[in-house]
């Protein structure tokens, strides 16, 4: 009785756990100043070693040591709203554990005030949507702690665009229609087949 | 007619003189009265193998697109009402499909309409690799979708080579283990593609070659049933059609038949919320457990798999019970059986929506399937005695009936985004219920309804199962096949009935 109980206290303090640490996105300042290379509006090309070139650095207007924490500076590739409408695995959820807006990573590094910059090469398996970067400044347990944005509040303007490979070549699309054509061929010669042997039983 | 030596013909043909030895034993039609699980014998058990194994590659071509969705959404930039149209388009084609296969089964006999269908179709799954944008997505699954009405050339196959006492349970496990495909492809096509990308192809490429895998599968399924079935015992319909062993029944009267009996309407309207939530279920809940609890997409894969997979027994199980049912209450008996599974089957379904956690969450779902897949072939236990001359087409009607149900459940439900899938899931429940209740309704004169005993105007089998015969046909003696069954089917009075029954050489009969 007692064993059970303890059970359920432990799993209800765990679930308290994670929701605790599931910060969210309102609760940060943005501390953070983030220009990306793309201009607004531009299209660019995954898969064709097009590049993004990503600059970062501390806010100055904030007051001094809101830095303090910092250890962590995550780059992010997010979408724009208009990416997101009727897509729910796209979802922009307040809670940053369940959010799901920035789903590619660009680049990881160590925190420092200024003279961050990252070049990355789009990947290939990025879709076609409209998108903006986002820096997130995380402290020493990983959760968190400030952001920064190409964007503004309302994620409406400086949003570029990506356009992703197609994923079809030109060999498969023949073997496709290669093998599609075998089959309905083997259908003809199955019926012809048939015929053939019922005309000769009934000579 | 005179016998005709066939052996030329086919190695395996009988001859109609009756001493040709099969490896099962056989009633006077040539029907195998055993069901054998383990064997592949011709031309019964191989029949057997190559309608539940062609069923189930169409299983799997059909919902091959559901598991790999979180790739092929990103790649063709489809939006949640893409995604519900596209399910929905791919159960939509069937409904026809299966109305048109019983009428085909019956020209071309069931060899040669499923190696057709399964040929048809299978251009569809090749060209899924080329699909480029919602709208090519959505027909590549419309076609593909039309080979799930080989569900029916497999029942009647099945009805065709096994005899009464042991058709239920061969049409159960074909059925059943043909539905498998919807789970089997869960698992397959996610380490088809991942086997794919870990030799170096990027994602977008992969998922594309995946389509290949079904796509053969299905190919080579109808090549074998083209060259290793046979569609009666004694041989293919071209040649038993010409020496006029087989006579062919009025077409437009077994419609007529069929569409004015209420009960088929019924049955299709409740096998639309069994098996019909079946196939919405195996176009959804991969993606639900992705999303919802942020698994892997190769678990959610196999979470998915196990909801198809459960189809190994609780199909054929469900259609066991019918029988065992059968023999102590009769009809009555099915009848409460199959609307007490369903009714539980809604209120998993309610609660599987509700539920929060991974763990629980997959729990409520496998006893959910069970429920559900068990009421399928509950079904079919009901089904065969609905009508005898109109039997292909009121199981072409349930059939389609099933995939009408997946049509209307995906649109109302699960397009676009006005529920959440979890709340979709729950009110899917709900319709359950609600669509179960119908079976209140049915009610056979000669054996009783849910609520009412057999009529009090003493009608028989037979008097039913005349009905459908007018005086003309009855005068060619067309009707004699049906005469036989009805007194057969004496056994649906079930035990508590004085057993006016005289004993013949056939048990009753359980499904056709």
């Amino acid at each position: 009785m007692a064993a059970r109980g303890f059970l359920v206290a432990s799993l209800l303090l765990s679930c308290l756990a994670v929701t605790c640490y599931g910060v969210t996105f309102s609760s940060l300042q943005r501390t953070l100043l983030v220009t990306a290379s793309p201009t607004p509006g531009q299209v660019l090309k995954a898969g064709e070693d097009q590049k993004i070139t990503v600059t970062w650095s501390l806010n100055q207007t904030f007051p001094a040591g809101i830095d303090s924490t910092y250890k962590m500076v995550k780059v992010k590739l997010c979408y724009a709203p208009i990416s997101q409408v009727d897509r729910a695995w796209r979802k922009t959820v307040d809670n940053l554990v369940k959010d799901k807006t920035c789903q590619f990573k660009v680049v990881a590094k160590p925190y420092s005030p200024s003279n961050n910059s990252f070049t990355w090469t789009l990947e290939r398996d990025v879709p076609s949507a409209t998108y903006f970067v986002r820096a997130y400044a995380y402290n020493s347990e990983d959760v968190a702690a400030g952001y920064g944005q190409t964007t503004d509040a309302h994620k409406t303007t400086n949003l570029f665009e990506i356009q992703a490979i197609s994923g079809r070549h030109a060999s498969l699309d023949i073997a496709s229609v290669c093998f599609s054509a075998f089959s309905v061929l083997s259908l003809g010669g199955f019926f012809f087949m048939e015929k053939r042997k019922a005309a000769r039983v009934s000579k | 007619p005179t016998p005709k030596d066939t052996d030329m013909e086919l190695p395996n043909a009988a001859t109609n003189s009756g001493d040709k030895k099969f490896a099962l034993p056989v009633d006077s039609e040539n029907k195998a009265t055993e069901f054998r699980i383990y064997s592949a014998a011709a031309p019964h058990m191989r029949a057997f193998h190559l309608s539940w194994v062609s069923f189930f590659a169409c299983f799997v071509s059909t919902f091959a697109a559901p598991p790999l969705l979180p790739i092929i959404r990103d790649n063709l930039n489809l939006t949640s009402t893409d995604i519900g149209n596209a399910g929905i388009a791919a159960v939509t084609g069937a409904v026809f499909a299966r109305i048109t296969m019983g009428t085909a089964c019956d020209l071309f006999g069931p060899r040669l309409a499923s190696a057709a269908l399964i040929l048809l179709t299978a251009p569809a799954v090749f060209c899924s690799a080329m699909a480029n944008s919602p709208v090519s997505f959505l027909l590549v699954r419309f076609f593909t979708g039309f080979s799930l009405a080989t569900f029916v050339s497999t029942q009647f196959w099945m009805s065709s080579m096994f005899s009464a006492p042991v058709v239920g349970t061969a049409n159960g496990v074909a059925g059943g283990w043909g539905n498998l495909g919807g789970g089997a492809t869960q698992l397959i096509m996610p380490l088809v593609f991942s086997l794919i990308r870990d030799i170096g192809v990027t994602k977008f490429t992969a998922w594309r070659i995946a389509f290949s895998i079904p796509a053969l599968f299905q190919t080579l399924s109808a090549f074998a049933i083209f060259f290793l079935g046979q569609d009666l015992p004694d041989g293919n319909y071209s040649r038993l059609q010409k020496s006029g062993d087989k006579h062919k029944d009025n077409f437009k009267q077994v419609l007529y038949h069929a569409v004015t009996n209420y009960r088929g309407w019924i049955l299709a309207l409740t096998y639309g919320y069994c098996f019909g939530v079946e196939l919405t279920v195996d176009n959804i809940i991969a993606q639900y457990f992705y999303d919802r609890f942020n698994v892997s997409l190769h678990t959610a894969g196999i979470i998915a798999a196990s909801f198809g997979l459960a189809n190994l027994f609780s199909r054929p199980g469900g259609g066991l019970l019918s029988d065992v049912v059968a023999k102590k209450f009769g009809m009555r008996g099915r009848l409460w059986t199959l609307w007490i599974v369903q009714m539980l089957g809604g209120l998993f379904c309610i609660l599987l929506g509700k539920v929060g956690s991974l763990g629980v969450s997959v729990a409520v779902m496998l006893i959910f399937s069970v429920f559900v897949q068990a009421a399928c072939g509950l079904t079919f236990g009901v089904v065969p005695f609905v009508s005898r001359r109109s039997l292909g087409v009121i199981s072409g009607m349930t059939g389609g009936g099933g995939n009408v149900g997946a049509v209307l459940t995906q649109v109302i439900f699960f397009r676009g985004s006005r529920y959440s899938a979890e709340t979709g899931i729950t009110l899917m429940g709900v319709m359950i219920i609600c669509c179960t209740l119908p079976l209140l309704f049915i009610f056979f004169p000669q054996w009783g309804g849910l609520f009412c005993g057999p009529s009090s105007k003493g009608i028989t089998e037979e008097e039913y199962y005349m009905s459908e015969w007018n005086s003309t046909e009855k005068d060619k003696g067309f009707h004699k096949a049906s005469l036989k069954f009805a007194h057969n089917s004496r056994s649906e009075r079930g035990k508590k009935v004085d057993s006016a029954l005289t004993p013949s050489n056939e048990t009753p009969p359980t499904h056709v």
